[in-house]
């Protein structure tokens, strides 16, 4: 589905990414790992087209996406992939269903359309009744439960989560966890995890390892 | 937000030695001004007898006025009552009979200009110019002329005085700066100071959203909530002291420019243009003071723990109830036109100020309603998400969205009532086409007379005009006797005056002067309506012109009655026109000024068009701040929401989403305000002119759009100047994670 290949990446003088190379199945859920500071957020952008590699190749589906012009690649996360992030990603003016629609109200669906299937996620998601609330009015892991239905209501081939509960504790990061996995198998959206928490890591398919700008595999690919 | 405060400064700097400038020409102009108020020098035994002055001598003074090419000519008339008389400014001493002294700009006309023109109304030689210092304006044009004590003891209205006004305290001939004048330009300056002050403090509030998280780190780091507030007000001052230094430096490079603008129709001088100690101090001490209270007053409004902002106090939102007094203004003034304006003058001054102070408060409090009413009515229904965001955010906090263009609500709403008020009065008087009787008619009235007539106009006087090639016809209006008999009632056609008596004419002469309108077939004598002797104060000449006057049989000769009005016929040349004015400008100097019939005299006519310019000056300041006020806003809060539109740029939105939202947020209020602030004061001009003047609205000149739309030009250009921060702030690559 998504693949990197031998991608080299680097901040001014400090080198993010020395030559990664991974590659996704369709629907599969793979985990990045890595201390902090090993380039996996990096690699999750690179894939994402939110950074273009200094050289090496991002393919989607077998076509090059990192030498799309930004426009295009903007295009491209906004109409094929999602994303959950860890904390900070609601918009503060809008209520958690108008946050939810977001992404279809950009992709010019009609108001009561997108609110409606917004609020079809509050019930998969258990988070019936907040749909007037604002962000501000959530607890934490209400509002990330939000921003993952916001990063799966345009149903998303690709969804990319970097650290999406690193700001919950562990009970409240399980249940997004569970609710994430249940929800990408339900639609067969890939998914593309960056945690540094083995257990967050554990409701993979696989998990991989950044160390020093490189990856390396930590579980065997064992699809057919 | 050390910039931010430094252009505020700038700005209000500019604006209050823009204030004393005003002054200062003023104050160069108010001696002539002068009210006397010396006792009149008795006579016992056939000799004259005056209170012996402290500084020179007492003069005798009359000051009078009359036009040339639509010019004013102030003409101060002046004779000695003993050795060392006083002395006028700008003069080395007193013309004596048979001397004057000019303005240079006059002196200019004289030696350019025929005789029969001009340089005829005045009697005897140029000795000298008057001095610049004693000037308003370098293009004023002014006389100084020597008279006998005999001769100005037999004209009504002169007085001898013993000193002269140093400050326009009473509005005697308009320089650039009566009193009514002055004042009217210091509430159009403090309208302009308060958006300077909204501007000013929204750069103080700019930094405070970047602070915050800062603020909490060092709390975490174990500081109290004091020690951060005497961390922010530190910060704060340091900032506004680097503003006002950098606003001073603004200030003495951008003034020079500040000397063409024609604030009172006229330019100033460049040292005009100052800012006393005081307004140093209060700038130098009080901007950086505010800046440390505004600091202050933005913490409290946040809970900073060690881990962050953790709960922000929610405006209240407005309640509908603040647009009463905006409906409860509009209604007082459209109460007075189904009934009738208040009978006596001091009436109508309460019932329109209360009518405009309600309307002008009523715009102020609805302000925020409004914006809050308009957002969210856009967000309910909306499918765009720039007008979503933008929506909800001015839905959210309307006050705070208002706050930026609050001082451009009562500028425009002051302008467009003024603007549309005198456009009218000046379109209603000065409307005649060229070619229309009333353009080409010189009158002399006497209405405004101590005894409201002269008691006759000679014979050589009739002939002098008659004389003149051009002339086509001289009528002469007498005073009515009380027991004419008149056939008819005489209409009234203005729906003011009745206060004089009525007009006594010759059929034969008002058929050679038809601006004033004719008589029934047949008749010999018709009653004319006293309101044509205030034809230039009230309603359109077009109504006279049309008017057919009851036919009246007078019984005692006519020609011994006294004078209220001449009116001579010309062809419309300029130069005739001059030439008449002249003959009767020389021969009834103190007791009228001619001009035109039905215009609004020049006097009153340059201070409309003053008042005019100055509304528009200050409207378009108004914009510009305003611009400045919303951009600051806006870079203030694209910092605030810097991480949550990173990550929707990331996740895909396109910038053009937000820039868009920027725009609604900003432009949105600003062009919705001013509309509607411009609606509400034509609305009010409308119905002030209905009551008062039995006017309907004209709309303003091209000047009024071009200003307002010059604004909003550049309004909307320093918004859009703030939008690359908004791409810088906001792009993917530059959001952090974590």
């Amino acid at each position: 589905m998504i693949e990197a290949i031998e991608v080299f990446f680097d901040f001014g003088q400090t080198p993010a990414l020395r030559g990664a190379s991974v590659s996704i199945r369709e629907g599969e859920i793979l985990a990045v790992m890595g201390p902090s500071g090993s380039g996996k957020s990096t690699l999750l952008h690179c894939l994402a087209g939110i950074l273009v590699p200094k050289s090496g190749e991002i393919r989607l589906s077998g076509t090059r996406i990192d030498t799309y012009p930004e426009s295009e690649r903007s295009s491209l996360r906004r109409d094929t992939f999602g994303f959950v992030f860890q904390f900070g990603q609601l918009v503060p003016e809008l209520t958690a269903e108008e946050n939810v629609a977001l992404p279809l109200l950009l992709g010019g669906v009609r108001r009561n359309d997108a609110l409606a299937r917004a609020r079809e996620w509050f019930g998969r998601l258990g988070i019936d009744g907040l749909e007037r609330r604002r962000s501000g009015e959530l607890s934490g892991g209400q509002a990330q439960r939000v921003a993952l239905a916001r990063g799966l209501v345009a149903r998303p081939k690709v969804l990319f989560a970097d650290e999406p509960t690193g700001s919950l504790d562990s009970l409240t990061g399980e249940l997004v966890m569970e609710l994430l996995v249940t929800a990408a198998r339900q639609d067969g959206t890939t998914v593309v995890l960056v945690t540094h928490e083995p257990r967050v890591a554990a409701y993979a398919d696989r998990e991989v390892v950044v160390r020093d700008g490189r990856v390396s595999s930590l579980t065997p690919d064992l699809a057919p | 937000m050390a910039l931010a405060v430094s252009l505020g400064v700038a700005m209000l700097l500019l604006t209050l030695a823009t204030i004393n400038g005003l002054g200062a020409q003023n104050a160069r102009g108010a001696w002539m001004a002068t009210n006397p108020h010396s006792q009149r020098p008795t006579q016992r035994g056939g000799e004259l007898s005056v209170t012996t002055p402290s500084l020179g001598s007492p003069i005798w003074w009359i000051v009078s006025s009359n036009q040339f090419e639509n010019q004013l000519i102030v003409q101060i008339d002046v004779a000695a009552t003993g050795a060392h008389p006083l002395i006028p400014p700008g003069i080395p001493s007193l013309p004596g009979p048979g001397q004057f002294y000019a303005s240079p700009a006059l002196a200019a006309l004289l030696r350019t200009t025929p005789a029969s023109e001009l340089g005829s109304r005045f009697t005897g030689t140029m000795i000298g110019t008057i001095g610049a210092s004693a000037l308003p304006s370098p293009d004023d044009l002014v006389i100084v002329e020597g008279q006998s004590e005999h001769t100005m003891a037999e004209i009504s209205g002169a007085s001898v005085i013993t000193s002269f006004v140093t400050s326009s305290s009473d509005g005697g001939p308009d320089t650039s700066g009566t009193t009514g004048l002055q004042i009217i330009l210091a509430v159009l300056a403090l309208v302009l100071l308060f958006p300077v002050l909204v501007f000013v403090g929204a750069a103080m509030r700019l930094s405070a959203a970047r602070r915050e998280q800062r603020f909490a780190a060092i709390r975490l780091a174990g500081a109290t909530m004091r020690q951060v507030s005497v961390i922010a007000t530190v910060e704060a001052l340091v900032a506004a002291i680097s503003g006002v230094t950098i606003g001073f430096c603004l200030y003495f490079v951008t003034k020079p420019a500040l000397v063409h603008v024609p604030f009172a129709g006229q330019p100033l001088q460049a040292s005009d243009l100052s800012i006393g100690l005081v307004d140093v101090l209060v700038v130098a001490i009080g901007v950086p003071i505010a800046a440390a209270v505004v600091a202050r007053v933005a913490l409290r409004r946040v809970q900073l723990s060690p881990l962050g902002v953790t709960r922000r106090v929610t405006p209240q939102p407005p309640r509908a109830y603040r647009v009463l007094p905006l409906i409860a203004g509009i209604a007082v003034l459209a109460y007075f036109v189904s009934v009738g304006r208040p009978t006596s003058a001091s009436a109508q001054v309460q019932a329109y100020l209360l009518g405009f102070f309600l309307t002008m408060l009523g715009l102020v409090l609805a302000g925020p309603w409004l914006i809050m009413t308009g957002s969210k009515l856009m967000a309910s229904r909306t499918s765009r998400v720039p007008v979503l965001l933008a929506g909800r955010r001015l839905s959210d906090n309307p006050k705070g969205s208002f706050r930026a263009i609050s001082g451009l609500i009562l500028a425009i709403f002051v302008t467009s009532v003024s603007v549309g008020t005198i456009s009218t009065i000046l379109a209603d008087h000065g409307s005649t086409s060229s070619s229309a009787p009333a353009s080409r008619t010189v009158t002399d009235q006497f209405a405004f007379t101590t005894n409201n007539s002269i008691p006759s106009v000679s014979q050589s006087v009739v002939e002098s005009l008659r004389s003149i090639r051009g002339v086509k016809g001289v009528t002469i209006v007498y005073v009515a006797p009380a027991n004419l008999r008149i056939d008819g009632r005489v209409p009234n056609i203005n729906g003011l005056g009745g206060d004089l008596q009525d007009g006594l004419v010759s059929c034969a002469e008002l058929a050679s002067t038809p601006a004033l309108g004719r008589c029934h077939a047949g008749a010999t004598y018709a009653a004319l309506g006293d309101d044509v002797a205030f034809m230039r104060v009230t309603r359109s000449v077009t109504v006279a012109a049309s008017t057919t006057w009851p036919s009246a049989q007078p019984t005692t000769n006519v020609t011994k009655l006294p004078v209220q009005l001449i009116a001579v016929a010309t062809n419309g040349s300029t130069s005739v026109i001059e030439k008449v004015q002249t003959v009767l400008d020389r021969d009834f100097m103190f007791e009228s000024t001619t001009s035109l019939f039905g215009e609004v005299d020049a006097k009153s006519s340059q201070l409309l068009n003053e008042l005019r310019t100055s509304s528009e000056v200050v409207t378009l300041a108004s914009l510009l701040i305003a611009g400045c006020s919303l951009a600051v806003a806006m870079a203030a809060g694209v910092s605030e929401r810097k991480r949550p539109f990173g990550l929707l740029r990331l996740s895909g939105a396109p910038l053009g989403v937000l820039q868009r939202m920027v725009a609604f947020e900003t432009a949105g209020p600003l062009l919705v305000i001013s509309v509607a602030s411009a609606m509400t004061g034509f609305v009010a001009s409308d119905l002030f002119l209905r009551s008062q003047l039995g006017l309907t609205l004209r709309p303003p000149g091209m000047s009024y759009y071009f200003i307002v739309g010059g604004g909003l030009v550049g309004a909307l250009a320093m918004i859009a100047s703030t939008l690359p921060l908004l791409d810088r702030s906001t792009r993917p690559q530059n959001v952090r994670m974590e």
